[in-house]
């Protein structure tokens, strides 16, 4: 007994955790619908409605690219286990994750924009370029596919690999061709994580801000989240704004109730092993190696892009300026602490809802269902308050409060930064530490191990890897975001993403290239040297 | 007759290469044993044709098999798991076997493991030992001359695992099947086989 009374202590920092946060959501849809008190939604204007529209029309062609790409380029990795580089190339692929959103927009634009490299050649070669054709949808179903095909074909392939090699066997003794062997062998096994990828990016793309704002050229082309930040930072029509976060909020509410059931958020995608067993025909084998190389190219250019211009643009006199310093400062500051406050929550609220989950532990106990969802709930808050709804609320907050500005630039953005990394933290930490439940707690409460002694001795060495990947992940995530900074961002609070915004937006493209360059070699840097040195091991080892 | 001859694998270089030399005439079961590990299966992936071989010949009947793709050696293959796809029903898992076959062979063939009026039955509903029958009924539409059994006894209880066995000795007889059976447990090697082969120190020894 003495075991399972230490589980109290246990679950109950992560329930209050999960109310707090829970609390918080609460908190924020009273306070967006108290000052909404004055506006009427009985008649939605035209314009509104063309922004809802617009929203969820370019998430759903983002979708159905990203998955269809993401698949495409999947299968032919996961049929080329030998294509030279192959193991580099994934590691590549999986980086889009922690690519900082503005950078990868630089990139393109290095490569697609009016002076990019496609126009420059193409001006080389036959003295006419396509001129200006990356803003507006284009541009935006572009950022989004090279961010989310890209991801999503890590996840579509470690569904390749961990299909039965007995099957591949028997479907090749059984003489299936490839379209065969795909339908009958592989689509089961990829189903739930196409549908899951699909309804994950479908979220992200529709509460997609700093790429539309950028990459969007014109109100036409302005998704809700755009259409927010411009009534308040640019209008201050704080009734559009607010009509707009609520309509926000209402639909990604519907939306994400709606793909509950076969989102699995996002897994841990460290991994690739298994190699299939398949002689394929030539034909397929050069439309698998085609389809590696054509995306190698559309990933690998705009990061060319961005080192070639960020070392051509007189890096050294940029670092020493100032106003980076202090961007630089700041970013690293509310990286670090948005990382290490990640780190904590995301152990306090998985260690309790794996009390309640687990039959040795609570998880017989009433109510523990319902514990457990509550604390899913909370730990995938982000994905029902988008960053700019989020934003207003603590703008709305920062009007009616004596607290300094800054300070409220600080909770709102280590807020939105906690929230915005907690969904992928979740999804790491928590199986990796229901595996070690299932394995170790018999044992560990046959020996009377104490809570601490558990950790420590058990858990630990096993989290240590997975919890550096929460750790470099929640930081690069948060170094590149562009969100709440933008309502909050003022001479006095700058971070190097508002900053890179405020060059790009100024046409100083020399100095945008040289802040990309860093923002890119810094969260590459820290991401790799983070996991790398902080790596533990597997539980099934 | 199969004639394996001096067949030779190595998975590195550096490693001393597994040697296999057998027999199995037509109609006849070779049980293949030996410790996990001990290149067993290794056999099978090089019949089937899922690795080449370094050296020597798989002879069926006196025709050379090892340069041969995979779908033109005749082979049938039942692995411990794993062997029919779940989503399907019965009868369209065992059609996979010959696209053309009809109805009424199908039903025919499932009455001759046992399973008469399963056609429609998800793969998945079924049990272990039922679905090792349905994968053995795909086994005779197919109608190929060498049946590859990688320990596919070793998850059934004791009297599904009997009689399966026995379903196996039967249609190796009637059908005059080339039958090459891995396993670790020497009791059904004995109650079943013709032919007992050994793996013992990367080498195939008959006992």
């Amino acid at each position: 007994m003495r075991q399972l009374r230490s589980l109290w202590a246990g679950w109950l920092p992560g329930v209050l955790a999960a109310l707090g946060l829970l609390g918080f959501a609460v908190m924020l849809f009273v306070v967006l619908l108290r000052s909404a008190g004055t506006i009427s939604f009985s008649s939605i204007d035209p314009q509104t409605l063309h922004v809802v529209q617009f929203t969820l029309y370019q998430a759903l062609l983002s979708t159905i690219l990203s998955v269809g790409l993401g698949l495409l380029l999947a299968w032919a990795l996961a049929h080329q286990p030998r294509f030279r580089g192959r193991s580099l190339l994934i590691a590549l692929f999986s980086s889009s994750l922690v690519l900082p959103t503005l950078v990868v927009v630089f990139g393109l634009i290095g490569i697609y924009g009016r002076n990019g490299w496609i126009n420059q050649l193409l001006s080389w070669v036959s003295g006419h370029d396509l001129g200006s054709y990356l803003y507006g949808l284009f541009g935006i179903l572009l950022a989004h596919v090279y961010l989310n095909a890209s991801f999503a074909s890590r996840a579509f392939l470690h569904a390749f690999e961990s299909i039965p090699q007995e099957k591949y066997k028997l479907a090749k003794s059984l003489c299936f061709g490839a379209w065969q062997r795909f339908w009958i062998v592989e689509w089961p096994s990829l189903k739930q994580t196409v549908w899951s990828s699909a309804a994950t990016i479908f979220l992200l793309c529709f509460t997609s801000f700093a790429i539309v704002l950028i990459l969007g050229g014109s109100p036409k082309y302005n998704t809700i989240e755009v259409a927010i930040y411009e009534a308040v930072k640019l209008d201050f029509d704080l009734p559009t704004a607010l009509k707009l976060a609520l309509i926000q909020l209402a639909l990604t509410s519907v939306l994400v109730l709606l793909s509950s059931s076969f989102r699995s958020s996002i897994t841990n995608l460290k991994n690739s092993t298994a190699r299939i067993i398949w002689q394929e025909s030539r034909g397929i084998i050069w439309l698998q190696r085609g389809l590696i190389l054509l995306f190698t190219l559309f990933f690998v250019t705009p990061l060319l892009s961005i080192i070639v211009e960020g070392v051509d643009a007189g890096l050294w006199q940029i670092v020493q300026r100032p106003i980076f310093l202090q961007a630089l400062v700041t970013s690293l500051a509310v990286a670090t602490l948005s990382a290490l406050l990640t780190l904590l929550l995301v152990l306090v609220l998985s260690s309790a809802k794996r009390n309640f989950d687990m039959p040795t532990r609570l998880g017989r106990s009433p109510w523990a269902r319902l514990w457990s969802l509550l604390i899913t709930l909370s730990g995938n808050l982000y994905l029902a308050i988008p960053t700019l709804v989020m934003g207003l609320g603590f703008f709305l907050l920062a009007l009616h409060s004596a607290l300094p500005r800054t300070l409220w630039a600080w909770i709102a953005i280590l807020t939105a930064n906690v929230l915005m990394s907690l969904p992928f933290a979740m999804a790491v930490i928590y199986p990796q530490m229901m595996k070690i439940s299932q394995r170790y707690d018999k044992l560990s409460f046959s020996l009377g191990l104490g809570r601490r002694e558990r950790f420590f001795a058990v858990e630990l060495p096993y989290l240590r890897g997975v919890m550096a990947y929460v750790f470099a992940l929640s930081f690069c995530l948060s170094l590149g975001d562009l969100g709440i900074i933008a309502l909050f961002g003022n001479e006095s609070f700058i971070t190097l993403p508002w900053y890179l915004y405020g060059l790009m937006g100024s046409y100083q493209s020399q100095d945008a290239a040289g802040v990309a360059l860093v923002m890119l070699l810094l969260s590459v840097t820290v991401f790799v040297w983070i996991t790398k040195l902080f790596g533990g091991r597997d539980v099934t080892h | 007759m199969l004639h394996i001859d001096d067949l030779t694998y190595a998975y590195k270089k550096d490693e001393p290469p597994y040697r296999y030399n057998m027999q199995v005439d037509a109609g006849e079961i070779a049980a293949v044993m030996g410790s996990s590990g001990s290149g067993k299966s290794t056999l099978l992936d090089l019949i089937a044709g899922f690795l080449q071989p370094q050296e020597g010949c798989i002879c069926l009947d006196g025709k050379h098999l090892e340069h041969l793709p995979i779908e033109k050696r005749g082979v049938s293959i039942l692995f411990q798991n794993h062997n029919l796809f779940e989503h399907l029903s019965v009868a369209k898992n065992i059609r996979l076997g010959r696209k053309e076959a009809t109805d009424k062979e199908i039903a025919d063939i499932l009455e001759e493991v046992g399973l008469g009026g399963y056609e429609k039955r998800l793969a998945s509903e079924l049990s272990g030992g039922q679905q090792q029958r349905v994968a053995l009924a795909r086994v005779l539409l197919r109608r190929e001359p060498i049946l590859l059994l990688d320990e596919p006894f070793a998850g059934l209880d004791e009297q599904t695992k009997s009689q399966i066995l026995n379903l196996v000795r039967e249609i190796t007889d009637r059908h005059s099947l080339h039958t090459v059976m891995v396993t670790h447990d020497p009791e059904d090697a004995k109650r079943i086989a013709d032919r007992r082969y050994l793996m013992h120190d990367h080498r195939l020894v008959s006992q």
